[in-house]
Formats: structure tokens, C-alpha cells, sequence
């Protein structure tokens, strides 16, 4: 690796690399997508939220011309997919959400196909549903999921997470303050502005499937996508186009994939799903929903004592990968901040609403919510300072966490004191009790994983690097692009290290019968695993490289620099070009090829029954200052400035880090302000951008962004994580901004001009009966 | 959606269009920014779309002025609307209204025209056209015209006094009052984001004020409060003969008042009815109450 001193790519702002391509509109995404003699394929889904099948009818359906294949369950042998197998790719006798899945058709044209659909006639007995986690759990309550193991004591219990460490009682007798509150989270979703989309294409003859899918996980899907159907994970090939958004909600395979590979097999055509955006809307995955009962204490200097949290989350009617995000929401309370006690407890509950999957923070969000508005409140309550009680209590260097976890490096209370002193944060606090606009500021802080999460048995990533003739360099990663930008860094560090212009890079990741194995795009890994992974490749190849150039240049050194396309011996001054030294390998004895593979493991372990263990290569750590003003007269939150600092690591390319923190940026203050799907008996409300309230680029505060390099030493070049940080404390700097501001207190999110006024109003008691 | 489309050049090919379509089920799209939402949604059978936007006439598609008065042709784009200065320096208005009408994208092809005619309670166009009271022109399928007050044109939720086989040719603004020293004119929108947002409640007002303060013309309307945008006739009328700088809190507040008597909001997704009413008093104030001008 590059001497961290002597660097020249890596730390440029270097436009992506996919960017042209975006921007001018040439890149092929999976809507893009073509093949000959292609079928369309749509999905029938339930009219109804909770009901029995009683029957299925598509005779009319069959006969509309155009119309080559209809499914139902009675059609497929499959297996259930989903985290827990409990959920069935087509639902042949009850339903039991909103996105049910009944039958789905391919037709020559999509305006066929939908026609197809208003054609199928089903017969439902409607039966009264459950939408709220606490009557699911009643004894009375039927079992929702028919396929729930019953591993637990409650038929609708799906899954518990159980973690404690520390003496809660000890610490509770030590405290002078004690808080106990219950916050509520909306759900809300991911709104990638590329619709879920699927193009599969099946040989007959060879038995082989070639999908086009937008994974952020190809060889889990893989894998998945051969235990739904009951095929050989290798007879599935996945081939990802140009990925419009992912921000988690990839990371699960979903009834629509294996559907549509299914009509494909019986069509033995290629067939192509794309969602609509209200379909969008209704079937793709959202963030969890969750209650969270939290108390809390600290003794009479401030230092936190315990926290006590139990957490019921709305599990929907299947269960996601969404059901594990307690893995990284007992991080927060365990490990953000110094906490001598932690006991938590959370419990996912069967209900008939839609499943939620994993989004960007992974219930990171929605942990840190409720914590840091806690510790305003614990500081409120000692008459501290939410600045001091914050450093005081801040994770520091070499600590290692009741939960297990070593933070080898650790920028927490540098990023607290430097958003505390950008933002003025001590002095900003004078009220004006008069006057429509408020101003109020808030804190907060997180911890994320910065170096990969062993979920699954290995965290690993491969890479195969190559050298042509020509002096050109390819690059076959095992981890994938969705748009993070993780194709320009990979680019940026084989320039640095191979001294090969950008240009003459070129990185293949799309296909899985071609890369080598990585777990996929999650937990903000993939610059740290794939750039650990390439470095590693790379140091193989050059073992090769500088044996050649040796013995080329007659030089007693072993040790080259790779500059401006050519291996340079500085202690002899001597050079060779590097295509030279590629061709002699391959056409001068022993013939070898300028090739090297590589895999990375991180040294992070798998965590124990209890969940503890060091269960990722290093820790990211920010804060966040968030100045708003309130307007008293119709509960608008205007933003004013956003401070953050973020524990990065090492910049790796500026321009690219920039974009993560402001897109996560908007994306948290949507989570805090505007965005809330809304229900009804199980059904959505706003299925649509005209009452769904994602924010746009006329939303963009001012965001003032200091990096914090703790340069970790596991990290490539030093680098951390930080594709999920940016908006993890985001909703809960701007709730304390808010309750700072208006001196009123919120237990929910979004904060919306309706809840904010009337919050306001109630203390004011400024109520006009309208 | 599946539908035919006439495409008329000229106002006497869009005349002779309507003439062959009368009796049938046409619809008239400009920028179609809401037709199109609409026919996503019903795909009714039959349907012809009278696309106006290629239509080459300068008063159709232009502001200009005429006689002191502000004539805008009823395709001239909200984009126009924000960018002429007339508008921007006599009716303040209508040039925020349009200047906050959903994304500058948006605003290229919306037209004042389709704003008016689509008659959402939540039109902001109309809103401010209403505050300053504007004279609709007609034009039917025989080239016969006529006019009426925008105050008059809207009969219930999404529905006008346009008839079959009608369109709007152009409107016309009134001249400031000869006597008015100063105008107070402004458009407030309130929704959660700051742009490609539909009002949630929404107020335009036209303060007219002599040399000596006095405020001797007014006009005030707000959107999304009611089935149809509503003009606030009480309201404005309490405020003639007052003096701006020297309102009491007690009048501002039977203003305000005035004004929530307009109102009969409904309960939906975007806010209840307790929002836009509070919100629509509050707002009704703060036009009144110093240091707080936009």
C-alpha cells in the first residue's frame, strides 16, 4: 500500500466513474432492458388486507389474446421464501397483507398484461385484521402467519433479540436521575427512483436461468432464488444492470423475482417485471415500525448508568432481513456512549400490514432517535449542559464495549467537539419568548459498524486483478456497485498502487458466473472489504511484477515504485514500462499471466448466543449540530445549518464522501420531517410523491461537513464505513433542535407542520375551536 | 391511456377543432401537467385530446399590456408569468403564486390558462387572480366571445362555468388604482416541502394604500379550505378606510377572522381541517402584523 504521505489519487475529488454515463442518460438500467421475443409480466395482488381465497378464477384472463402464461400457487412447486420461510411466493389460501401476491401473467405487451389482471377474478371471505403489534399479541388474537415456526411462547411472535450486560439494578441505585419515556416510528420507504425490476430468461435446453436483477446481494440471491425454485444455485446466473437506488431495500429477494422467473420457465421466454411507482410504493420494503420503551439513568456527575429498553417492532405479515435489524440497534444502546448497564430486549410481531425490510441504518435510526433525545432529557434534568453530558460520556480510543466491541480507533468526541464549536452550540441557545419564528439547536451522535458486520459466516470479499499487454488493468471484484460509488474507489486504488491512469481502469462486477464470492452491498462495507480485498490482490501481482522487472532492469532491488505506467527502481534510477514487463511475462519463460486473485476476510468475529464479540474490522463514529427556526404559525421546521462530523477514517475521494453525507443528509431530514407512509385498515394511503413527502433538492440546508481522519489501521489507507452514517443521527439532532426550540417535548416522528402546531398550540393553550 | 390528438396552429384552428369535437368527448391539454395524472388514472374510451401548445398566436401565448390594463393569453406558461416584469413590480401576487407552482421543470410547460380551467381547490394561479379580481375572456366553437369575473367562474370542486365546446382565450388585470401609493401584495403557500409542493393551505392577497396609509382597494383569496377557492369579500371590505401602520391586534384579529369564515375545510391525508383553519388565521394575521412582510 501507498505510503499515506506520498498519495495522489487516493483523497482527489475524482468524478465517478459511472457519472457521464448516468447523467447523459446512456446507462442501461434494468428498465432498459431488451431481449428477443420478451414477455411482459404483471402481479395480482389481494383487494383485500386479511381475507381467505376462496376462489381463483383466470379462464377470461386465458383466452384475451396476447396473453402466453397465468400462475397461481396451484401452478408452481416451490419452496417459501424470506429470512424465516415464511412466506410463499404466490398465496393460493389466505392473504395477509396489502401486497399479497395471487397470480401473475405474461403477455406480449404490458397494456396486455394488465388487462390480463383486471380479468382474473378472485373470491375472497374478508376477515377483520390486525394492525397493531400489541393486539397481535394478545392471547385471543388468531395466529397471523400460518407459517411461523412457534418457536416462541406467542403463536405471533416472529423473532427476539435478548442482550444485557452490566448490573442494572447496582446502577440504578447508583443514579440521581431516572427517565422512562415511549417513542413511536413511522414507517417510511426507500423510494429509489429506479422502480423494482426484474428481466428473467430461461434455457430449456441447458436447464440455466440468466437473471437481470437489481441485488445489492447476487450471491445470497443467488442462492435464494435456487431454494425457491429448487434449482442448483450455479444453473442461476445474475447479471446486475445500472442500479437505480438501493439504500437496503435490495437486500431481501422478493415474490416478484421468483415469479417472474417462473413464467419465464413455463413460458420459456424471457419475461420482465417492473413496478409502477404506486406498485413501488404498495410492494417494495419500507423501514421498520417500532414502539420503544426506554429508561435510563445517570448518577450526579453525569455519567450514564443504565438503559433499559424494550422494543416491539411491527414485523408486517412476512419476515425480512428487516426482522435481525435488533443486531445493530442493540449497538447503539449498548456501545454509543459509555453505559455501564444495558439490558434490551426486542421482539418482532406478526401483524397484517406490509413487511418492512432493511434501509440504510438498519434500525440504527430509530435507536439513535430515541437515545439521544433521552440524553437531552437527562441533561435537562441535572441541569447540565447537552454538550457537556454528551463529551463526558463520549466513546473514546482503545475502549471495548460492554457489548464486546473495540474501537481500535475512535473519533467520537473529536466529532462532538467539533460540530459543538462550528455551530456555536453553547451560545446559539437565546430565546426570544415573543415572535412567530423560533430558532432551536440539537444534538446528536452515532455508532455504526465501519469495517463490514459478520452476519453470516464469512464477511469476505474476492478480487482477481489483471494486467493486459497494453498496460491496462482490469480489475474483478466480488462486491458490486449501486450507485455508492464503490466502482471509483476501487479504480482509485488500483491507480494509486499500479501507477496506471484512471482511464486505462477497468472494473468488471456484474456477474456472478465471473467475480469471485463477496456477501454484498450492506452494513457500509464495500470500500473497506473490496478496497482491502483489491490492495490484497494487488500486493500478490506485484510479488510477480517485481520479479520480472528485477531481472529486466538487472537491478538489486526487490522493491519498485509504480509510477506513470512504468516500475521504476529509484535506489539504481532505472525504469521499465509496465506493459513491458506484462508482455515479457506472458511471452518469455516460465509464461505467466500479470494476474493475481485474492480474499479478504476482516478480522471481526461472529458474535456468541449473547451477542457479543468484535463483530466488525473498526467503528464509525459522528455528530451532528442541527440549527432549525419553527414557524409558530403553521409548524414548519426550516433547517438552517447542519454541522456534521463524521470519524471517516481517511478521505479516500472528497467529492464522493460529499455526496453520501448530503444525500443521507435530505434522506434523515425526511425521516424527521416530511415522510410517513399512512395507513388505513392495512392499506396505504399515499401511495404516490404528491402525499408521500420525500424532499428534494430545494430541501438542502446548509451543510457544513468537517471529515475526521483516526486513520484505522485496518481500514484501506485508514478508511472506515460511511455509506449509512450520514443520516443515522439526523432525525434525532433536528427532534432535539425541535423540542429545543419550542420548549415542548416529541415521542414520534415525522415531525410534521400538523404535529409541530399543534404541540405548540396545546402549550401555549393557543387552541381556536375551528 | 389511450386517446386521440388534434393538434390546432392557429386560434381559428382550434375553434374550427372544437366546432368538430362539440358533441364529442373531447379534453383541452396545454401543458397537460394534470391532465395527464388524471388520464393515467381513467383511461375513459373515445377520448380526444385537443392539444393547444402548438397554437402560434402571440396573445394567446403572451403577457402584454394593453389600454394600462395586464392582458395574459390563456397559454402563456407559469415560467412566463415569473420572468415578466409587470407582473412582478404591479401584482406581486401572481408572480409568487407562479414562482411557487410546483418545479421549475414543471413551470416550463404549466399554463395559466390550465391552472384556471383544471379548477383545483388548491389552484394557486387562481388564488391570486382572484385577489386581484381578474376578467376571464371566452371564445366558443362559432368564434363568439364573451366574459365574466374569475369571481364568478367556479360553481363546485373542479367545476366551472366553461361550457361545452368554450375555451379561454385570455384574462385581463386590472390597473392599480390610480390613488394607491403602494401596494401590500403577496402569496403565501404552506406545505411541508419547498417545492413540487400542493398547497395545503394557501393565501394571495392585493393591498392597495394612498399616500396617507389609508387602504382604499383590497383583494384577498386562499386555496385548499374549501371546495373551491375563496374570495374573502368580508374581510376585505373590513379593511377599507383603515390604516395600514395603525391596525389594532383586535382588528387584525377580526380580520383573520373574517377571512376563517370562508373557510370549510375537510379532513384528508395531507392535513385536517383543524390545520388549514388554524393555519389560515394564522397567516390571514401575520399580512397584517408589521416587520413580518414577505
Amino acid at each position: 500500500m501507498g505510503e499515506l504521505n506520498k498519495l495522489k489519487v487516493i483523497g482527489t475529488p475524482v468524478p465517478k466513474h459511472d457519472g457521464k454515463i448516468r447523467a447523459s442518460g446512456k446507462a442501461v438500467y434494468g428498465h432498459d432492458i431488451k431481449l428477443k421475443d420478451m414477455l411482459y409480466g404483471a402481479i395480482l395482488r389481494t383487494e383485500h388486507p386479511c381475507a381467505t381465497i376462496e376462489k381463483i378464477d383466470i379462464s377470461k384472463a386465458l383466452k384475451l389474446k396476447g396473453v402466453e402464461c397465468i400462475i397461481t400457487a396451484k401452478d408452481i412447486d416451490v419452496n417459501n421464501i424470506g429470512y424465516k420461510r415464511d412466506h410463499p411466493i404466490l398465496k393460493s389460501n389466505e392473504v395477509n397483507c396489502e401486497r399479497d401476491e395471487i397470480a401473475a401473467v405474461a403477455a406480449q405487451t404490458k397494456e396486455i398484461a394488465i388487462k390480463a389482471l383486471q380479468l382474473i377474478k378472485v373470491k375472497y371471505k374478508v376477515k377483520k385484521g390486525i394492525f397493531d403489534p400489541f393486539e397481535a399479541l394478545d392471547l385471543n388474537s388468531p395466529k397471523i402467519n400460518s407459517f411461523n415456526s412457534g418457536k416462541f411462547d406467542n403463536k405471533n411472535i416472529a423473532e427476539v433479540f435478548k442482550y444485557s450486560h452490566g448490573n442494572i439494578e447496582e446502577e440504578k441505585s447508583k443514579s440521581k436521575v431516572h427517565i422512562k419515556r415511549r417513542f413511536t416510528l413511522p414507517r417510511v420507504t426507500h423510494a429509489c427512483l429506479g422502480t423494482s425490476n426484474i428481466s428473467a430468461q430461461y434455457d430449456k435446453i441447458s436447464g440455466k436461468l440468466l437473471l437481470y436483477s437489481s441485488t445489492q446481494v447476487p450471491f445470497l440471491y443467488q442462492r435464494d432464488m435456487a431454494h425457491a425454485l429448487k434449482m442448483n444455485p450455479s444453473d442461476i446466473r445474475v447479471i446486475q444492470p445500472v442500479i437505480g437506488g438501493g439504500f437496503g431495500s435490495k437486500l431481501d429477494m422478493y415474490p416478484f423475482e421468483p415469479i417472474c422467473a417462473l413464467l419465464s420457465i413455463k413460458t420459456g421466454k424471457p419475461v420482465q417485471i417492473i413496478y409502477s411507482r404506486k406498485e413501488e410504493f404498495l410492494a417494495s420494503p419500507t423501514r421498520q415500525p417500532m414502539i420503544i420503551d426506554i429508561s435510563c439513568g445517570a448518577d450526579k456527575n453525569g455519567s450514564f448508568t443504565y438503559r433499559d429498553i424494550k422494543i416491539i417492532k411491527d414485523n408486517g405479515a412476512y419476515t425480512s432481513w428487516g426482522a435481525t435489524t435488533p443486531f445493530v440497534i442493540m449497538q447503539a444502546f449498548s456501545s454509543l456512549y459509555k453505559v455501564a448497564a444495558c439490558n434490551f430486549e426486542a421482539t418482532a410481531v406478526y401483524t397484517n400490514n406490509v413487511f418492512a425490510g432493511s434501509f440504510r441504518g438498519y434500525g440504527n435510526p430509530q435507536a439513535t432517535f430515541a437515545l439521544e433525545r433521552m440524553i437531552d432529557l437527562l441533561a435537562d434534568e441535572l441541569k447540565m449542559s447537552k454538550s457537556e453530558i454528551r463529551l463526558k460520556n463520549a466513546n473514546f480510543k482503545g475502549e471495548i464495549t460492554g457489548q464486546g466491541l473495540h474501537y481500535d480507533t475512535c473519533g467520537h468526541k473529536e466529532c462532538l467537539e467539533t460540530v459543538i464549536n462550528k455551530s456555536n452550540f453553547n451560545k446559539s441557545t437565546k430565546k426570544s419568548k415573543e415572535g412567530r419564528y423560533k430558532k432551536g439547536i440539537g444534538l446528536a451522535s452515532m455508532l455504526h459498524v465501519g469495517g463490514g458486520a459478520k452476519i453470516y459466516r464469512s464477511d469476505g470479499c474476492g478480487t482477481t486483478v489483471k494486467i493486459d499487454p497494453y498496460g491496462y488493468c482490469t480489475v474483478i471484484s466480488g462486491s458490486n456497485e449501486i450507485g455508492q460509488g464503490s466502482e471509483t474507489v476501487l479504480a482509485m486504488i488500483a491507480s494509486e498502487e499500479l501507477g496506471i491512469s484512471l482511464e486505462k481502469i477497468k472494473i468488471i462486477n456484474t456477474d456472478t458466473d465471473i467475480k469471485p464470492w463477496d456477501v454484498g452491498v450492506h452494513a457500509s462495507r464495500t470500500s473497506f472489504v473490496a478496497g482491502n480485498s483489491l490492495l490484497g490482490a494487488i500486493n500478490l501481482l506485484k510479488i510477480k511484477l517485481n520479479k520480472k522487472a528485477k531481472e529486466l532492469l538487472d537491478s538489486k532491488n526487490d522493491d519498485f515504485n509504480y509510477e506513470n505506467g512504468c516500475i521504476i527502481d529509484n535506489t539504481e534510477d532505472k525504469s521499465i514500462n509496465l506493459d513491458k514487463v506484462v508482455r515479457e511475462m506472458h511471452f518469455s519463460e516460465p509464461n505467466e499471466l500479470a494476474i493475481a486473485s485474492y480474499f479478504y476476510e476482516p478480522s471481526s468475529q461472529f458474535q456468541d448466543k449473547e451477542f457479543k464479540g468484535n463483530v466488525s474490522g473498526s467503528y464509525a463514529f459522528a455528530s451532528q449540530a442541527i440549527e432549525v427556526e419553527v414557524d409558530t404559525y403553521t409548524g414548519n421546521v426550516n433547517i438552517l445549518n447542519v454541522y456534521v462530523a463524521q470519524d471517516v477514517g481517511k478521505v479516500l475521494n472528497p467529492l464522493l464522501l460529499d455526496g453520501q453525507i448530503h444525500g443521507g443528509i435530505l434522506q434523515g431530514i425526511g425521516y424527521a420531517v416530511s415522510e410517513e407512509m399512512i395507513y388505513k385498515n392495512g392499506i396505504l394511503q399515499n401511495p404516490n410523491f404528491h402525499n408521500y413527502k420525500l424532499l428534494t433538492a430545494s430541501d438542502i440546508p446548509q451543510i457544513h461537513f468537517f471529515p475526521i481522519e483516526t486513520n484505522d489501521k485496518q481500514g484501506p489507507y485508514g478508511a472506515k464505513g460511511v455509506g449509512e452514517a450520514p443520516l443515522i443521527p439526523t432525525a434525532a439532532a433536528i427532534a432535539n433542535a425541535v423540542c429545543d426550540a419550542l420548549e415542548v417535548e416529541f415521542l414520534e416522528l415525522p415531525l410534521t407542520p400538523e404535529r409541530v402546531l399543534k404541540a405548540f398550540n396545546n402549550k401555549k393553550k393557543l387552541i381556536h375551536e375551528f | 391511456m389511450n386517446f386521440n390528438i388534434e393538434i390546432p396552429h392557429s386560434i381559428d384552428e382550434l375553434v374550427l377543432t372544437l366546432n368538430k369535437f362539440k358533441n364529442k368527448n373531447y379534453r383541452i391539454g396545454a401543458g397537460c401537467t394534470d391532465l395527464l395524472m388524471e388520464l393515467k388514472n381513467n383511461s375513459a374510451s373515445n377520448l380526444t385530446i385537443i392539444n393547444i401548445s402548438q397554437v402560434d398566436d402571440f396573445n394567446f401565448n403572451n403577457v402584454k399590456l394593453s389600454n394600462g390594463n395586464v392582458d395574459i393569453g390563456a397559454n402563456t406558461t407559469a415560467f412566463k408569468i415569473c420572468e415578466n416584469e409587470n407582473i412582478l413590480e404591479n401584482y406581486k401576487t401572481l408572480h409568487e403564486a407562479a414562482l411557487n407552482l410546483a418545479s421549475a421543470q414543471i413551470r416550463q410547460v404549466a399554463t395559466i390558462g390550465g391552472n384556471i380551467c383544471t379548477a383545483s381547490p388548491s389552484g394557486d394561479l387562481i388564488c391570486a387572480l382572484m385577489a386581484l379580481k381578474a376578467q376571464l375572456y371566452i371564445k366558443n366553437s362559432l368564434g363568439e366571445n364573451r366574459e365574466i369575473s374569475i369571481l364568478d367562474f367556479y360553481k363546485g370542486v373542479r367545476k366551472t362555468d366553461l361550457k361545452h365546446g368554450e375555451f379561454l382565450s385570455h384574462l385581463s388585470l386590472n390597473s392599480n388604482n390610480k390613488n394607491a401609493f403602494k401596494t401590500k401584495s403577496g402569496f403565501i403557500k404552506i406545505g411541508t416541502r419547498k417545492s413540487m409542493e400542493c398547497s395545503v393551505v394557501s393565501l394571495a392577497y392585493h393591498i392597495q394604500i394612498d399616500k396617507k396609509g389609508n387602504i382604499i382597494e383590497t383583494g384577498l383569496a386562499f386555496g385548499a379550505s374549501a371546495p373551491i377557492v375563496k374570495y374573502a369579500t368580508r374581510a376585505c371590505d373590513f379593511l377599507i378606510g383603515k390604516k395600514i401602520d395603525s391596525l389594532s391586534k383586535t382588528e387584525i384579529d377580526t380580520f383573520a377572522k373574517l377571512v376563517v369564515e370562508y373557510a370549510s375545510p375537510i379532513d384528508d391525508i395531507r392535513a385536517t381541517a383543524w390545520y388549514r383553519k388554524q393555519v389560515l388565521f394564522n397567516i390571514s394575521k401575520s399580512i397584517l402584523e408589521k416587520n413580518i412582510e414577505k
